[in-house]
């Protein structure tokens, strides 16, 4: 052993976070370490992973840590990871899979010889295959054949494990990987298993089939057989599944079959993804099946979108709807990891949860002077339904387009096509007017025009800049707040605002404020409460 | 066996339900209550000394024949059991769990005047727990198709029970609920360590079973409105059972600061949203190492709980003393024992933030408990003794208004100046011919028996409206602006079959 890797085993073995932390910190600087000083390390970090840190989230952050680090060190400690995980326990199999797996390629073979090699035991079996589950390379796909052999072992827990990595591997590794020799195998193997007399390999199968299905991996062929199966398992023709988490598991995804004539019942709706078009890089205009949403939409209002199980609600205006079609058009702009999952969504795919109408009504009437809707990145698509309303009651309605420069303009055309007449801005001066919203409103006064009406949707600092204009010259000037919220119907106050010194909730009282009255300064502290979280669920996701 | 003599089975002694050690609980969300085993069940079923006038029955809200499944417990007989309940309570795993039997049942056992009173919670909750594990559970027949149509706006405890006591009548139902999942409180608000998730899905699975229609992410007043409802989707009645949603706060300076949540925001991101599974599940929470929880009823035991288990060092804010405490007292026992700090007599008066918003203190008054008033009631009053502690978390779990969204949507269901739906306290007739309401809508708060109980009295009401017996002229719906929400008086007889 040698002076620095003894000092930094020292403190592994402290069980305690502080010294554990200064350990990774001090081996993730050495660079230089030598074949023999890896496995020392290696074998030191991984006894942190044999422990139970349930609620000590701050343990299990740096063993996760010490997985990373021992990735690093490649190769040459690989058989010694691959020697441990065969007998490792529930908790720590998944700490050496992870760090397996983080060699990518390289550790194909050896695993698949570890699985050759340890068929008659059982044990070994299910940690192997726990960790091919951890694999994100589609060179892992050459285990595939020896997965769906031990999907068919003895030992039920061996056939979940099994069936378990096939599912998490039509997941993680990209589709275009999977030829259709292995979907077919894959297809019926888990297929079969749907009948098993155990209750979480059938879990498990589900589990495998849904993500082949949400990665667009099935035949339309398969998926109705799929589809009907699933519809028995939820108990349709009487005979369900006795068991609660296979039922659970196949209706997270019977809606991906649930083509629009098939629905469950009248008033279900599937919110299937019509139409897709990048507007510009990260920002997506989408149609989307709604049917009764679509019918209730008034402008101003918003709706909730959850993509996925695993995803946050999150707000989202509204550009437009076709009442007659059933199908409402947004804006998502990915910002993080949930807007991020939406603008992955393809065509055909369907979304989870849609709900809405939320809010108020947009505050319209006739003005005598014009009014001016002013847009600001997916704010511009957010002042159509509002622009349209006020068009209609015989107001003139100005658009007024800001964007950094003319690339990320979104929306121009669309809003020529409701406003009598549409101004852009950009900071650079590649389009329109150079500079900020501010300035085409100070253009249409210096022409002498009245305004009597102005609806600001965007950026927070675009909103304020054109407050502070508009409120010395007492011109009525509405902002769309978007708060942080949950629920969006009132029922949980994250979304708190304070307008006019008072405590309104953005999701039920507005999300229309007068801009005046808002407590802009307050907003933008309270949207960065969760930005240390939000980095953490992208980085997860990823 | 043979019977045993009211003498022997006072000399059994009580069977304690074993609970998960403390020191390990708070690391986890899983249950506290462990449940019974057949031993310890029998034991404790042995316990009850089979009243011929059991007071038991007396304080359980829908009347439960208590005796009768305890006897069928202690002769092994669970699945019966579990039967029995089931005749008059449609969610017994939940009520056995969450109910404040201590208030209720339990409060009135006879043995209780000498002993601790049988655990009927305890065994309630095993035999309900049996019936789940070993799928002894038989869907009740359902009569022929009467023609008629229900709409049962909410899947809370109240939603789910008059959903169930109306399809078993034979009428069409469809539960129209706004989250993408059903349960109402008993998801989003009460923890997984009390009541944990399966045993909801598995009760709304059952309704599915029956034929009973479930429409989530729907929200009435909004997608349909009650008119649409009545009108044009043609139903005969509607049910509203939207709960108590809207947080209360208490006004004070810096309420708005970032770390400040109202429990059910609180609550809602970590067991509706899953938070407990962050980074996998992606809403997020922000929670400190000291957490303030201003309240100390059942939510605020709740949260309490709960931010221990993620970690923080938890302390209870509260203006009065542990003697007021509105909690369930097993609750608050439970709570005691998970090292956590209490401040009785300290009332919030000002949250500090600091210059990023973010909470940094708060600021309380010490208060006093005045001498009693003419009804006996001691109030809290200010000492002018102020004290400011550091938290970097706050959480408000002073209980919930009526949600507003179907009242501010549609003005014929009359509201009092609280927010409550009016409606007769004998039939849950609204004001809107047509729309019934009960739970939490109508008393503005309560518990999960009670919405149950109003539930069947209103299943009872809307089957006699579909028959034609029951006319919207004769509804006696308070018009009185001041007007209390409906109180529990005696037992909700209605409903047994
Ligand atoms: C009424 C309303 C209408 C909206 N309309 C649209 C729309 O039409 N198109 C669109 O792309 N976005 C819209 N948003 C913003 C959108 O909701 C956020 O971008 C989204 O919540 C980010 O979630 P995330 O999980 O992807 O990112 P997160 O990782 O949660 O956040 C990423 C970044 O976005 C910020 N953020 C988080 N939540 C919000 C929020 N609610 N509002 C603004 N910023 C937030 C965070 O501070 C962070 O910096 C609207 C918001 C509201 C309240
Ligand atoms: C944290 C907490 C702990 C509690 N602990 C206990 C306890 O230990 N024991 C006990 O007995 N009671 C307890 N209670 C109280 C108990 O949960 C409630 O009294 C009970 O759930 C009320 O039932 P409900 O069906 O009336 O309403 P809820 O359970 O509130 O259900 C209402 C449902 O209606 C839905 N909804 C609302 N508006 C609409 C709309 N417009 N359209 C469609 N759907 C809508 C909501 O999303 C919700 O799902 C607790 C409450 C809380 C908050
Ligand atoms: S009152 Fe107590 S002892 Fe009497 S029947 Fe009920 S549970 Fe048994
Ligand atoms: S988002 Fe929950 S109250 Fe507004």
């Amino acid at each position: 052993m040698t002076e620095r890797t003894k000092a930094i085993i020292e403190q592994i073995n402290m069980d305690n976070e502080e010294a554990i932390g200064k350990a990774l910190a001090q081996s993730e600087k050495l660079t230089d370490l030598s074949a023999e000083e890896k496995a020392e390390l290696a074998a030191a970090y991984s006894t942190l992973f044999f422990h139970d840190y349930a609620g000590r989230s701050g343990m299990t952050r740096l063993a996760m840590r010490a997985e990373k680090q021992i990735a690093k060190f490649g190769a040459s400690v690989l058989g010694f990871l691959i020697s441990e995980l065969t007998d490792a326990d529930h908790e720590s199999s998944a700490h050496f899979g992870r760090a397996i797996a983080a060699n990518g390629k390289d550790a194909v073979q050896p695993v698949m010889d570890a699985l050759n090699k340890n068929r008659e035991n059982d044990f070994a079996m299910i940690n192997l295959l726990g960790a091919l589950a951890y694999f994100r390379d589609g060179e892992t796909l050459k285990a595939m054949p020896e997965i769906l052999v031990a999907a068919k072992a003895k030992n039920p827990q061996v056939r979940s494990a099994a069936l378990y990595a096939a599912g998490r591997l039509a997941r993680h590794i990209g589709s275009d990987a999977f030829d259709a020799g292995t979907t077919l195998k894959m297809f019926d193997t888990a297929f079969e298993a749907l009948t098993d007399r155990v209750p979480l390999v059938r879990y498990n199968a589900a589990r495998a089939l849904g993500k082949m299905l949400t990665k667009g991996m099935l035949t339309g062929e398969q998926e109705g057989k799929m589809g009907k199966k699933f519809d028995g398992i939820l108990g349709k023709e009487n005979n369900w599944d006795n068991a609660f988490i296979v039922r659970h598991e196949a209706a997270k995804y019977v809606q991906y079959f649930r083509q629009d004539g098939s629905a469950k019942n009248k008033y279900f709706q599937s919110f299937r993804v019509l139409q897709k078009r990048e507007l510009c890089p990260d920002t997506y205009y989408y149609t989307i099946q709604a049917p009764l949403i679509a019918k209730k939409l008034e402008a101003g209002q918003f709706i909730i979108i959850r993509p996925s199980e695993y995803s946050e609600r999150i707000p989202l205006s509204i550009c437009g709807w076709d009442r007659e079609k059933g199908t409402i058009n947004i804006i998502v702009a990915a910002a993080g990891r949930t807007s991020r999952e939406i603008t992955q969504m393809p065509v055909g795919a369907c979304l989870a949860d849609i709900v809405g109408p939320l809010g108020q009504k947009a505050h319209v009437k006739k003005h005598e002077g014009t009014c001016v809707v002013i847009g600001g990145g997916y704010g511009t698509g957010a002042v159509m339904p509002t622009a349209r309303a006020l068009k209609a009651l015989g107001n003139r309605v100005i658009g007024v387009v800001g964007a950094r420069n003319k690339s990320l303009l979104l929306m121009v055309d669309e809003l020529k096509g409701i406003c009598d007449e549409v101004m852009t801005t950009t900071n650079d001066g590649t389009d329109g007017i150079q500079g900020f919203v501010t300035h085409a409103l100070e253009a249409i006064l210096k022409r002498g025009e009245t305004i009597s009406h102005v609806l600001a949707i965007g950026p927070v600092p675009m909103m304020i800049a054109v407050s502070n204009m508009t409120k010395p010259l007492n011109i009525e000037t509405y902002v769309s707040l978007n708060a942080i919220m949950v629920d969006g119907t009132g029922m949980c106050g994250a979304c708190r605002v304070s307008v006019g010194g008072q405590t309104k909730f953005a999701c039920f009282h507005g999300p229309d404020f007068n801009g005046h009255e808002v407590d802009f300064d307050q907003l933008m502290k309270r949207q960065k409460m969760f930005v240390a979280q939000e980095k953490e669920a992208l980085a997860a996701a990823e | 066996m043979a019977e045993l003599s009211t003498k022997e089975r006072m000399a059994i002694k009580f069977v304690h339900m074993p609970l998960n050690k403390a020191e390990l609980r708070i690391h986890n969300f899983e249950e506290v209550p462990v449940g019974y085993t057949l031993e310890q069940a029998k034991q404790e079923a042995q316990r009850c000394i089979q009243c011929k006038k059991p007071g038991c029955i007396e304080g359980c809200p829908v009347g439960i024949d208590i005796p009768a499944f305890i006897h069928l417990i202690e002769q092994g007989k669970v699945a019966e059991a579990a039967k029995k309940i089931r005749e008059t309570n449609f969610l017994p795993a939940a009520c056995g769990r969450v109910c404040p039997q201590d208030k209720q049942c339990q409060a009135l056992c006879v043995v209780g005047k000498k002993a601790e009173p049988v655990g009927i919670g305890g065994l309630e909750r095993f035999a309900a727990d049996w019936e789940r594990e070993h799928g002894t559970y038989i869907l009740p027949e359902i009569p022929a198709a009467t023609g008629k149509k229900v709409a049962v706006v909410g899947s809370g405890p109240a939603g789910l029970t008059a959903a169930y006591e109306l399809r078993i009548r034979g009428h069409e139902v469809v539960v129209f609920e706004a989250f993408h999942r059903g349960g109402g409180v008993m998801v989003y608000g009460i923890p997984r360590f009390r009541l944990p998730l399966d045993i909801i899905d598995e009760d709304i699975h059952m309704l599915e079973k029956i034929g009973v229609q479930f429409v989530y992410d729907m929200i009435i007043g909004k997608v349909l409105t009650l008119d649409d409802l009545l009108v044009n989707e043609k139903f005969d009645a509607v049910f509203i059972a939207s709960g108590a949603g809207l947080p209360k706060m208490l006004g004070i300076k810096g309420e708005n600061s970032s770390g400040v949540y109202s429990a059910n925001e609180y609550l809602t991101r970590i067991y509706l949203m899953q938070a407990l599974k962050f980074p996998k599940y992606a809403t997020p929470l922000y929670q400190g190492k000291r957490v303030a929880v201003i309240g100390a009823g059942n939510t605020a035991m709740d949260t309490l709980r709960t931010a221990k288990r993620l970690g923080a060092d938890v302390t209870c804010y509260y203006r009065r003393t542990r003697a007021e405490a509105p909690a369930r007292t097993e609750e608050l026992e439970h709570a005691e024992q998970e090292f956590l700090n209490w401040k009785w007599l300290h009332n919030p008066v000002e949250i500090i933030a600091d210059e990023n918003n973010f909470v940094k203190a708060i600021k309380c008054e010490k208060m006093a408990l005045s001498e009693p008033d003419s009804s006996g009631r001691r109030k809290p009053v200010g000492t002018g003794e102020f004290v400011v502690d550091d938290v970097d978390t706050i959480v408000f779990s002073l209980g919930c208004d009526v949600n507003p969204i179907i009242p501010s949507t549609d003005k014929e269901v009359r509201i009092n100046k609280w927010g409550i739906v009016m409606v007769d306290q004998k039939t849950c007739q609204t004001s809107k011919p047509g729309v019934f309401a009960g739970g939490d809508a109508i008393t503005g708060g309560s518990t999960v028996i009670l919405a149950m109980g109003q539930a069947k009295n209103a299943a009872v009401g809307i089957d006699r409206y579909l028959k034609g017996e029951l006319k919207w002229a004769d509804a006696n719906v308070p018009t009185d602006p001041n007007a209390p929400g409906v109180q529990w008086e005696g037992r909700f007889s209605a409903g047994k079959r």
